[in-house]
């Protein structure tokens, strides 16, 4: 605990001259509104059919024998979100952190709880005021990167004109201008997924879901991609959500970034990251946060099991995989 | 400057190799089907020589040529060969139609869906020729009848591989278009259809197989008026042995040009396109 306040202070120390030059910024930053609120979202699965571990599990502790197991993904989540601010959150897998995106995408739709987006609740289908960004990409073979682009535009029925100026817009922007007619299996990991951000930019969503983006790709083009992305971010201001097992990529990338921890199946702890951009990946800041969150991981690592507290003692193989190496090992 | 020429210069590039397929006839495989054709006819001739068979039975390869020249001097062949495309077409095409709306129907309703593709695997495998009896008996001696039995014996071929092209759509793709707004039709049309083409490809290519050895069996069983089939017919009724060997040239042709040049052509653009052709670097 008292390395994370040492943490907190010396980023005050660090940021206090920036925050004078920029009080523009930061001024207008602060008197936004949030753009999504989410309020006590829970989220588990229970019954025969979800866990692999289920089936050696007796419940003979709980008087009733109907529910044969419940795994509690989220409970009681609260999240808020402001405008043009760039969250990332983090947590070992299977902690609920892509559930959470899912939900909020309205791809998974049972849920409890409420979201706001931009002050109106959503309906529990997908939309286009969220895209979310896979970590496949997702892309269509049989289309160009410039169809690809224009997809969603081309479902919304807009003008062929008008699709094409935004496109390119866009397509300038993630810097595939020279590919537009090229096929998405001509391309590298790290165009396709330019490629993705870019098809969801057309769609002027007023939320950008990232989930694992950058997972599959090796660690030149990743770094390349944080410096395309964190550009994209000044350039469109819009509020993006980005999941990340990478503890270095969440402090790196975010204005905030948020560990999820399975024991308690919400956020554990919350890390404000008030350097400026673009940063420098092995700043001393972030690599003591970075360290910081893994200290918080490690509890949630030597706690012998994370389903103990809430399932009893039998023991699970699954272990949190959290990137749990020192920020230096990442990026060597 | 240098960098929008250089733009334009990739560009450029990406369509060339887009649009410009590498593809030349090598001499060498003509050189191998020459030699090959040579040593077929040296061998029918062979064996006519010997004389195992009366010339009625076998005759010679030249006299097969002539037979040949007949049927083209007289145009039966282009007639024949048109109305037996005639019929194709109709057949093959109604046959895609229903099979693709069929297909997508039973996506859209899955335990129909279910229940359907068994049924369709079963009917797929039935002898085309079966389904002569029943045709005539119920729609007569005609080229209705004819289109009845191709349409009835290739319909299951592009069903069956629609449903499952369609079923075995990577959910991630159906996810993403969801979200970027795609529902119901436009759905189906941009996503659902282009994704499973590769699919519904092998399907139309299965199909034409069975559609082609159905029409042929159609047309001598349902005695047809023209036809490439009627010509076998009457070739078996007067003994004209020579013409019934120049007819079966003659579909063994035509069933070779759809399969080589039409459909592998296609197969190989939506491969390419696709992108499934990756690890065969050419």
């Amino acid at each position: 605990m008292s390395s994370v306040e040492m943490v907190r202070g010396e980023e005050d120390a660090r940021t206090n001259k920036v925050t004078d030059t920029d009080t523009n910024t930061n001024a207008s930053k602060n008197s936004e509104k949030e753009m999504v609120i989410l309020e006590n979202i829970s989220k588990a699965y229970n019954g025969n059919k979800t866990n692999r571990n289920s089936s050696n599990v007796n419940t003979s502790r709980s008087g009733s024998s109907t529910v044969l197991f419940e795994h509690i993904v989220l409970d009681n989540l609260n999240l808020r979100i402001t405008e043009g601010e760039f969250v990332t959150i983090v947590g070992p897998s299977g902690c609920g952190k892509s559930t959470l995106l899912n939900i909020l995408a309205g791809i998974d739709t049972s849920y409890t709880g409420k979201i706001l987006i931009d002050g109106a609740s959503i309906k529990r289908s997908p939309d286009t005021d969220r895209i979310i960004i896979f970590q496949e990409g997702a892309l269509f073979p049989w289309l160009t990167v410039y169809e690809n682009i224009e997809f969603g535009l081309k479902i919304a029925k807009i003008s062929k004109e008008k699709r094409r100026e935004i496109v390119m817009h866009y397509i300038d922007l993630v810097q595939l201008t020279s590919f537009a007619h090229a096929f998405v299996h001509q391309l590298s990991g790290g165009m396709k997924q330019r490629v993705a951000i870019a098809r969801a930019l057309v769609l002027n969503p007023k939320i950008l879901l990232m989930d694992e983006p950058f997972a599959a790709l090796d660690v030149q083009t990743r770094r390349m991609l944080y410096d395309q992305l964190v550009k994209i971010h000044e350039k469109t201001n819009k509020t993006i959500l980005f999941v990340t097992h990478n503890i270095n990529e969440a402090v790196a990338l975010g204005d905030r970034a948020i560990i999820i921890s399975p024991k308690i199946a919400g956020i554990k702890k919350e890390f404000k990251i008030d350097l400026p951009r673009p940063r420098q990946l092995d700043h001393p800041l972030i690599n003591s946060i970075t360290n910081a969150i893994i200290e918080e991981s490690k509890e949630m690592y030597t706690s012998n099991s994370y389903f103990t507290s809430r399932y009893g003692n039998y023991s699970t193989e699954s272990k949190p995989d959290l990137e749990l190496e020192s920020p230096q090992s990442q990026l060597a | 400057m240098q960098n929008i020429q250089d733009n334009n210069q990739l560009q450029t590039s990406f369509k060339e190799a887009n649009s410009n397929r590498k593809k030349r006839i090598s001499l060498h495989d003509l050189a191998n089907v020459t030699l090959f054709i040579a040593a077929f006819i040296g061998i029918w001739q062979l064996v006519y020589v010997l004389g195992i068979w009366p010339e009625v039975s076998l005759p010679s390869p030249i006299r097969v040529g002539e037979s040949f020249v007949d049927l083209f001097e007289d145009f039966t062949i282009f007639t024949s060969i048109g109305m037996t495309m005639y019929r194709l077409v109709i057949g093959f095409g109604i046959s895609i139609a229903i099979g693709v709306t069929m297909g997508l129907i039973m996506v859209k309703f899955p335990g129909f869906g279910k229940t359907m593709s068994s049924f369709a695997l079963g009917l797929q495998s039935f002898p085309s020729v079966a389904w002569v009896p029943f045709a005539i008996l119920l729609i007569g001696l005609n080229d209705a009848g004819i289109l009845f039995v191709v349409i009835m014996s290739s319909v299951f071929s592009v069903i069956i591989l629609t449903y499952s092209g369609i079923q075995n759509i990577p959910p991630l793709y159906v996810r993403a278009a969801k979200n970027m707004g795609a529902k119901g039709i436009s759905l189906f049309r941009f996503v659902m259809i282009p994704a499973a083409t590769p699919s519904i490809l092998v399907g139309i290519k299965q199909a034409w197989s069975f559609a082609w050895h159905a029409l042929i069996g159609a047309e001598i069983l349902i005695a047809a008026a023209v036809g490439l089939g009627h010509i076998l017919l009457v070739g078996r009724e007067f003994q004209l042995m020579d013409q019934v060997i120049a007819s079966m040239i003659t579909i063994f042709a035509i069933g070779l040009l759809f399969d080589r040049v039409l459909f592998s052509k296609l197969e190989e653009r939506v491969r390419e396109r696709w992108g499934l052709d990756q690890s065969i670097e050419r």
